[in-house]
């Protein structure tokens, strides 16, 4: 309970209000988030943030303290002790769990006991609760940071803002970030695909920000896991997940914190409606219609989310164009919309065929660009440029350079194949017919 | 294998346009034959020192007192090149006789724009607040693009392809009942369907079946983990319909 959680710490608006949370619980308020490029091209999407608009910083150990002490405020009992296991006497019957108590505050906690109705396993990505419920594993990605407290001058640029950093060097499936902290920045980088490259990609981090962070002392070294995807169960019996137990961290941006709240309150809300306001015993269909409602409301954010990380963090030459499109204001606009307000906007129809154009657009320059530097050296014997190329088509069908094979079989000079690209000429004077 | 087979082809003649500019070569005067170097190429003026070799060879060779002029460099974890200021191609660098922008000009930014990338993909280097980067691929106009990569040519024939995954995509979605396609009105929704349909440009191929599956697979995978709470189990929402 005196712990706290690693976490970069970014919270939309919209967890600001929907949960009440006084003004101080915010230590800093970004209004400009820069993306970076793999070729440092950068963007700041915070362009089209209104006056009152931000996303708010926190410190993790602050806000869920917070939290605790409001739900004891209202009535809760918060009992400090480390969940062992549970086991349920009956089908029917109560659980009970047990738990080591640190109520007395020494190292080792006493083993005591705990009868209870229904159980909602809000303990994380290492989950005891779901170990108990057989819920099944999840992908997960490692996030590593360093908070860092760099020299005054330093942080005065990072006082109202936060950088992405994108590219393979810092994550090849995430991205690599800065984001100020109370007194301090979070450096930080997470991958799924290659944990074991992890302190490379911290490392590269840290290279790509070097200029802006010089200096600093780092305070503290922080690692955890970040679920990929929900558990295939997240709920038997009267025992249900939520939050990162569950497995609702969204795709690309990592956003952990708010459905962690929501799913937690929606869980609560589903046991007060199920037991009528604690009168009747819950069963597992009320836990389910949690799960069903955030399910439907949430599913198609992190769908969305998830598309966008396997086309825009797929290569570099895709996150140039990300970075790229993200120039564009109403890009801005919706994506910060659909971040702070967790609401789906209705976009206008001619803007929404505009970025169609500019997205693919940006890829399909970003992806030539790179396709044309891979057949670079061919290129200074242009005479053979053509063939090269249609000769790299065949390993890496994909965009950039002509799709085209020139079949040779049957030419001579006479009767030469055009390159209908170049009105090259070509002919094979050692090809015979089989 | 088919690309080795191509690769033994010779190449018979200049490129259509190298022979269109070669002009009839002019008749000879009774006088000394001119030195071929002295005579030049079948391109004239302007258009041949388009064609000149880098700066810097160019530099080196006429002993022009610059040689300094750095190209692609990274210099204390800085790019530097004489045609990079202020985190953008100075366009007048690249311009052909007459400060033109043309096809010749534009190319060059592109081999340049391409190297940089491809240096920096290498050594990544730190961002920096003094030397921000604003280039943007946008700034080459979509002509040079088309010309320089074929693009509309790869467009048509991959065109089928797209169409065909957002068909797909379509289903997938209806079939799973999440129902993206729901949230068409949505920012996100129409995002999630247009991305799609670049997801299919990006990663097409000459329309192989085995690609088409994976692709469908990478495309439902995160469908089928979130879906797996809702095996064999009725969804409270779709059973309490009256
Ligand atoms: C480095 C990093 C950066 C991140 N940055 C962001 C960000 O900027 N914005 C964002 O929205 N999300 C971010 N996330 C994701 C976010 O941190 C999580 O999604 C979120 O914290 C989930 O909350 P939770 O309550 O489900 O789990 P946790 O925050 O992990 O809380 C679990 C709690 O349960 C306790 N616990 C665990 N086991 C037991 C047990 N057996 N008995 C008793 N208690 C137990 C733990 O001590 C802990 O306090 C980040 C994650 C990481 C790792």
């Amino acid at each position: 309970m005196n712990n706290c959680k690693p976490c970069g710490g970014a919270i939309p608006l919209c967890m600001v209000d929907e949960f009440d949370l006084p003004a101080d619980i915010i230590d800093r308020k970004v209004t400009k988030m820069k993306m970076i490029s793999p070729s440092n091209r950068e963007v700041d999407v915070g362009k089209t943030l209104s006056e009152t608009e931000y996303i708010g910083m926190c410190r993790r150990e602050v806000l869920d303290d917070y939290l605790r002490t409001r739900a004891k405020k209202h009535g809760a009992t918060v009992l400090n002790g480390l969940f062992m296991r549970m086991e349920q006497a009956t089908a029917d019957g109560p659980y009970t769990v047990h738990f080591n108590s640190y109520k007395d505050g020494g190292k080792v906690g006493k083993p005591e006991t705990l009868e209870v109705d229904a159980v909602i396993g809000a303990d994380g990505a290492n989950s005891r609760v779901a170990k108990e419920i057989d819920a099944g594993e999840y992908d997960y990605a490692i996030a590593f940071q360093e908070r860092i407290r760099i020299p005054e001058d330093k942080m005065d640029y990072y006082k109202d803002l936060a950088e992405m950093y994108v590219g393979d060097d810092v994550s090849p499936d995430f991205y690599g970030w800065v984001f100020p902290k109370y007194d301090h920045v979070a450096v930080g980088t997470g991958t799924v695909i290659n944990k074991t490259g992890i302190k490379q990609y911290q490392q590269a981090t840290r290279d790509r920000s070097k200029v802006k962070t010089e200096g600093g002392k780092i305070i503290r070294v922080e690692a955890h896991p970040i679920p990929e995807h929900p558990r295939p169960r997240r709920c038997k019996g009267r025992v249900a997940l939520v939050g990162d137990a569950a497995g609702y961290v969204t795709k690309c941006s990592g956003e952990g914190i708010y459905f962690a709240a929501k799913s937690g309150r929606m869980a609560a809300e589903a046991i007060v409606e199920g037991s009528v306001k604690g009168t009747r015993m819950v069963g597992e269909r009320n836990l389910r219609t949690y799960l069903d409602k955030f399910d439907r409301k949430y599913w198609a954010t992190y769908k969305v989310l998830d598309i966008l990380q396997k086309v825009f963090y797929r290569s570099n030459p895709a996150r140039e164009a990300f970075v790229e499109m993200c120039e564009s204001d109403y890009v801005q606009k919706m994506t910060f919309d659909s971040y702070l307000y967790k609401t789906v906007v209705p976009g206008n129809p001619l803007d929404d065929v505009r970025l169609l154009v500019q997205t693919v657009g940006s890829l399909l320059r970003g992806n030539a660009l790179r396709q044309g530097a891979n057949s670079l050296p061919e290129a200074a014997s242009s005479g053979r440029r053509c063939l090269s190329a249609a000769a790299k088509a065949a390993d890496d069908p994909s965009l950039g350079c002509p799709v085209e094979y020139i079949d040779l079989r049957g030419t001579s000079i006479d009767q030469p194949a055009v390159c209908k690209y170049t009105g090259n000429k070509y002919y094979s004077d050692d090809w015979q017919a089989h | 294998m088919r690309s080795s087979e191509f690769a033994v082809g010779r190449r018979l003649c200049a490129n259509a346009e190298g022979a269109a500019a070669a002009a009839p070569p002019e008749a000879p005067k009774k006088e000394r034959r001119v030195s071929p170097l002295e005579a030049g190429g079948t391109l004239k003026g302007a258009e041949a020192a388009g064609k000149d070799a880098s700066a810097v060879a160019k530099n080196v060779v006429l002993g022009a007192a610059d040689t300094s002029q750095k190209v692609l460099q990274l210099e204390d974890g800085r790019f530097v090149d004489y045609r990079w200021t202020d985190g953008r191609w100075d366009l007048s660098k690249f311009a052909s006789a007459g400060g033109k922008m043309d096809w010749d000009a534009w190319n060059k930014v592109i081999d340049a724009e391409m190297a940089r990338r491809k240096i920096l993909e290498e050594s990544p280097i730190p961002s920096t607040n003094e030397e921000p980067v604003f280039f943007d691929t946008a700034e080459i106009p979509w002509w040079a693009w088309v010309r320089r990569f074929h693009l509309p040519e790869a467009e048509k024939l991959n065109g089928r392809a797209a169409m065909v995954g957002y068909f797909l995509a379509y289903f997938v979605d209806q079939l799973t009942g999440f129902g993206l396609a729901d949230q068409q009105n949505s920012f996100l929704g129409k995002l999630a369907l247009h991305v799609v349909v670049f997801a299919v440009l990006i990663f097409r191929t000459s329309s192989t079946i085995p690609m088409y599956k994976n692709l469908l697979d990478e495309a439902t995978f995160y469908d089928r983990q979130w879906a797996a709470t809702w095996d064999g189990q009725a969804r409270p929402s779709e059973t309490e319909k009256p």
